[in-house]
């Protein structure tokens, strides 16, 4: 799992950057973090996510931005940019726990994500909050928690996002 | 070398000064820029004579308007109360004195020993002046004792005048005479009275028994009537000693509002002030104010009186109270934490009927704020002080599920309630 310690460095990251009130960040390109960052902009936690070069794409042209097709001579300089969210001068994202560490991997089935879902304790995790978000690496993808249940199927659990 | 010679130096030189008009002793300006031209006033000034303000008929009729002559009729009054004697001493006073001079002469004083206030000295001010000594009456040369028989009739007479003219005893039975009279006379003031106040003295009746200087009257002149208790009428009478007026108009509230919101002091602590002259004791209070529907407030002061510590305390829990946010009016959103120094306060939602799982200051608290369903967790330090800040802040920093909508721009359920079909409560 090379992709676990890609990983949270992205929660760290992206927790820093949200304390420090950016509005737009970039983190080095990886197939696990352009998957995770997808998900949190499906939850809304993120404002977009794009791939580009070292330069950010002009925030005004977003809808139209192309980002430059992947090859392999520019694959190791490409970024990820992506904006957080703040309402009220408070961070959409206020902190971000990655569960899984490249030291210990954590999973769980449907049952257990059901469970943890709805706000119960279970397999040594704690139970969903108010508003926080649980991000699973499933066999159908990198999926939030409910959209995981909704797809039934269960994964790795990768980081728990809190308001 | 001969002293002469400086001493006629001196000399001629004092001589040739004298006859000379005086030079100005350093002509040589200190300076490199011009000087500046002779400042003028801005406006003109003008003279009282120009304005005709000190001419004779000015002054006459100033001296006449002030310092009017006595009239027939208080000439009589003065008459009636000084002896001839007096009286002519006071016309030729009257007749020495110019009015011209008072009104020229006259002005209010400046010099260091002045009063602190205007005042001619022809009144008697109650707060500034000292109370005039009543004129104490010579004895009378003839005044005697009273023997057993004076002080017999001497207190038949007392008794006589205690006795209402208005009424008609004739006629009556014993029981009703005893009955009014004890209805229109206050016996233990009466006797009281006779004891302490009447004279011993035969033939000067002025000379009162008692040593003590009359009490002050109800009715003080100059006073009675400039202060008025600040009772407000919409108080219904709750508030005579005036406690709760700055909170009722900090706060809005009526004081029947403020005496229905419940507080209680939750932290006391003797602290002590270590100065040179020794320990100066004083109590610290930490007070909560709720409604018990969803508000909440918390208070501290500190005081070397008790009393005044628990007075201000509650009273400025009042003052701050305000809403804290509750989930179904029972129990709060979700779990929040705060941490006031060592102490950190872990508060959780639970369901209905769950009741207040909580320490007995976060019991208390949560009763005051309205909270029915909690429960509560001091994993690290349980400071009293700390705790309760704690707690409040924890309350204070729940998360608002509106917020949290609008920030992720998705629709938040509260499931809960749909479930239901709304019959939550």
């Amino acid at each position: 799992m090379g992709g676990v310690k890609n990983f949270v460095n992205l929660c760290s990251h992206i927790q820093n950057a949200s304390k420090a009130r950016l509005g737009l960040t970039s983190i080095a390109h990886s197939k696990h973090r352009l998957a995770v960052l997808l998900a949190m902009q499906r939850a809304g936690l993120i404002s977009f996510v794009t791939r580009g070069g070292s330069t950010p794409p002009d925030p005004a042209k977003l809808a139209t931005y192309e980002p430059p097709p992947l090859t392999t001579a520019n694959i190791a300089k490409q970024r990820l940019w992506f904006g957080l969210k703040y309402v009220n001068d408070a961070p959409v994202i206020g902190s971000i726990t990655n569960i899984t560490t490249s030291k210990k991997i954590w999973t769980a089935n449907l049952k257990q994500l059901e469970k943890l879902t709805r706000g119960f304790d279970c397999n040594y995790q704690k139970g969903l909050d108010l508003g926080e978000c649980l991000f699973v690496f499933t066999s159908r993808g990198t999926l939030e928690s409910r959209e995981a249940i909704e797809k039934k199927v269960g994964g790795m659990l990768l980081c728990r996002v809190s308001p | 070398m001969s002293v002469v010679r400086p001493a006629r130096c001196l000399l001629t030189r004092r001589l040739v000064t004298a006859s000379q008009p005086a030079a100005p002793r350093c002509s040589a300006p200190f300076h490199s820029s011009s000087p500046l031209a002779k400042r003028r006033p801005r406006f003109k000034n003008i003279r009282a004579v120009e304005m005709g303000l000190i001419s004779p008929e000015k002054v006459e009729e100033f001296s006449k308007e002030n310092f009017p002559a006595y009239n027939p009729e208080e000439m009589e009054i003065l008459r009636h109360t000084f002896t001839p004697e007096q009286m002519a001493a006071l016309e030729a006073g009257e007749a020495a004195v110019d009015l011209k001079d008072i009104t020229l002469q006259g002005r209010i004083r400046r010099d260091p020993y002045q009063l602190n206030h205007l005042d001619d000295f022809s009144n008697i001010h109650p707060i500034v002046d000292k109370r005039p000594r009543e004129i104490e009456q010579p004895l009378h040369p003839e005044s005697k004792f009273m023997n057993e028989t004076e002080h017999v009739e001497h207190l038949e007479n007392y008794l006589q005048s205690m006795i209402p003219r208005d009424v008609n005893f004739d006629n009556m039975t014993a029981q009703e005479a005893e009955q009014i009279l004890n209805t229109r006379i206050d016996f233990n003031m009466k006797s009281a009275e006779y004891f302490e106040e009447a004279s011993t003295l035969l033939g000067h009746p002025s000379v009162k028994s008692n040593a003590m200087a009359p009490a002050l009257g109800k009715k003080i002149e100059g006073i009675a009537g400039m202060y008025k208790p600040p009772i407000d009428p919409a108080d219904e009478g709750l508030d005579d000693e005036g406690i709760y007026q700055n909170l009722k108009k900090k706060t809005g509230l009526t004081v029947r509002q403020i005496l229905d919101v419940r507080s209680k002091i939750l932290v006391t602590r003797l602290v002590h002030n270590q100065t040179r002259l020794g320990k100066v004791r004083s109590v610290w209070i930490q007070a909560i104010a709720g409604n018990g529907d969803g508000r909440l407030g918390v208070g501290e002061a500190k005081s070397t009186e008790a009393q005044v510590a628990v007075l201000k305390a509650k009273l400025l829990a009042i003052q701050n109270l305000q809403p804290v946010r509750r989930y179904e009016e029972r129990t709060i959103y979700g779990t929040v934490e705060a941490k006031v120094g060592a102490t950190i306060v872990k508060i959780e939602s639970r369901p209905p009927g769950f009741g207040l799982r909580a320490s007995h200051r976060l019991f208390e608290i949560f009763r005051a704020a309205g909270i029915h369903d909690i429960a509560a967790k001091m994993p690290r330090g349980r400071n009293p002080m700390n705790s309760v800040k704690a707690c409040v802040e924890a309350l204070r920093n729940q998360k608002d599920p509106n917020e949290i909508a609008i920030g992720r721009g998705r629709k938040l359920v509260d499931l809960r309630n749909v479930y239901y079909g709304g019959n939550v409560m």
